[in-house]
């Protein structure tokens, strides 16, 4: 059944050449030498389909680390996600991080006669344009901050920031009231079909509003929006753009200037965004741009950053916090005062981290790329 | 989603929510749309357990354990108040209403009071 199948033709994994430069990069490999990218594409090609006791597929944190070094590009993480859907769909349960709670709320995203009042947050200096069809994609930040408000999480505030910059450089936008979650998590942790009900919503929602392009500031989101849609859907009514994208244009023509801060900060490539869809300079114009702004590279950046160290809210474990601890270890060399990542995940993983391990994980502090940006403005 | 007619789950602990439960299906009845889940402390129930209900149709979940100071295992009464604050903010947002969760804390074997609570509670969801 396995080699049949185009999806897993398309990962292009029958030209792996057993080589296991993916798993000599591989951060979780280096932790947990039981999870082995180049023995897990052996077990499971050519046979009939996933070999249901190899339980090392629910640890890859789909970081695409693999992918940049393979030769071939054989597509990996891809293929992981081929295998976990198969498992999920004989029944195999994985460990869901934080009791299942981000599972089942998606879930219930899906409900056809929801009516969500997701949009208490929004302060009333924020102009919205309700006409206009194009539309900024929250996310789930309303629900992440509440979630994970004993480890101080804003993921709001760099909503907040993306549209305070958004207004600044007078580009229209709506919100919609009843978005659901992108899905894209479901999706990573084999629940295909999951994914295809809130997806489908959303794409319903896109269409009757006519929405013709969509702004989003979680990479998550991004990826999600511009590469699972059209894929899994087979269509896609709008243009998905990140917001670093739009601003860094107008910031060198001169039509957008930020203010002043002064901080030495480092910046964090969210794995979806960098390596997965190529956006390393953007975020760190932005950044550049903010005068007074010292900013520094950690000693793992853009294409070798190290991701982190928890994915799609699954299997997290000891082998995530010690690629975590990491990390944040690099970012506090760096001597930066401040840990910057455009990804509302990566703060949260990061924070999560730095509150479990007590004492013993440097206590950068961790903030939002939009959030910081925005401040520059007061 | 209708709700109108959907169960209420009850989370109770194992040590003086279930004396409760417990009086109350001896002396009284409550309503057959209640069902219990017994577990061995509130703390052990997060937002996660809570959310499932509600995704597998609950129209309300109550979540009934020991008063404060009373509960078995000392402190731990604190755990469940910061989870039912949480998700309740997240049904909030979802808009199927926070007021769909409720927190109760009894003291031993009051069955009365339970009942009372209980129909209080399901009062309360038919006109959210």
């Amino acid at each position: 059944m396995f080699d049949d199948n185009q999806e897993v033709k398309d990962t292009r994994i029958h030209l792996c050449l057993d080589c296991g430069k993916c798993t000599v990069v591989c951060p979780v490999a280096r932790y947990d030498p039981q999870f082995n990218p180049r023995l897990i594409v052996q077990r499971n090609v050519g046979q009939n389909g996933t070999n249901l006791q190899d339980e090392t597929i629910w640890s890859c944190l789909n970081c695409y680390m693999c992918l940049e070094r393979c030769n071939y590009r054989v597509e990996f993480p891809e293929f992981i996600r081929i295998l976990r859907t198969d498992a999920f769909g004989k029944g195999v349960q994985m460990q869901c991080s934080h009791g299942g709670a981000l599972q089942t709320l998606t879930h219930l995203m899906a409900g056809e006669n929801l009516h969500q009042k997701r949009l208490g947050w929004l302060p009333p200096d924020i102009e919205l344009s309700k006409q206009s069809d194009t539309i900024f994609f929250v996310g789930c930040a309303p629900y992440f901050d509440i979630l994970f408000s004993e480890m101080e999480v804003n993921t709001l505030e760099g909503v907040e920031g993306a549209l305070r910059l958004l207004n600044r450089a007078h580009i229209p936008f709506a919100l919609l009231s009843n978005e659901r979650c992108c899905g894209r998590d479901l999706l990573l942790q084999g629940d295909k079909k999951g994914f295809m009900v809130v997806a489908q919503a959303n794409m319903d929602e896109f269409t009757r509003l006519g929405v013709k392009k969509i702004i989003t500031s979680c990479p998550e989101c991004y990826y999600s929006l511009k590469v699972d849609y059209p894929r899994m859907l087979g269509r896609m009514v709008a243009e998905v753009v990140y917001w670093t994208e739009i601003m860094t244009p107008l910031l060198q023509a001169g039509e957008l200037c930020l203010g002043r801060l002064r901080k030495k900060v480092t910046y964090q490539d969210p794995c979806t965004l960098g390596r997965g869809l190529r956006i390393f300079d953007t975020p760190r114009q932005m950044l550049c741009a903010v005068d007074g702004l010292e900013f520094v590279e950690m000693e793992q950046c853009r294409e070798k950053a190290l991701c982190c160290g928890a994915s799609s809210w699954v299997h997290c474990g000891a082998t995530h916090r010690k690629i975590q601890d990491e990390r944040l270890a690099q970012a506090e060399a760096t001597g930066a005062k401040m840990m910057v990542t455009s990804c509302p995940k990566c703060q949260i993983h990061l924070k999560c981290a730095q509150q479990s391990r007590n004492d013993k994980t440097p206590k950068i502090d961790i903030q939002d790329l939009a959030s910081l940006v925005a401040r520059s403005l007061d | 989603m209708n709700k109108a007619n959907a169960d209420i789950v009850v989370f109770v602990c194992n040590w003086d929510g279930l004396s409760c439960i417990e009086a109350a299906a001896q002396s009284r009845t409550y309503p057959a749309s209640v069902k219990v889940i017994r577990v061995s402390c509130l703390s052990r129930v997060h937002s996660g357990l809570i959310l499932k209900a509600f995704e597998l149709g609950a129209g309300g979940v109550m979540l009934l354990g020991c008063e404060s100071g009373s509960c078995y295992f000392g402190k731990d009464d604190e755990f469940s108040t910061k989870e039912y604050e949480k998700t309740r903010g997240v049904l909030g947002l979802l808009g199927l209403g926070g007021e769909r969760l409720c927190l109760v804390h009894l003291p031993r074997g009051d069955g009365a009071r339970f009942v009372k609570q209980v129909k209080k509670f399901m009062a309360e969801i038919e006109r959210v």
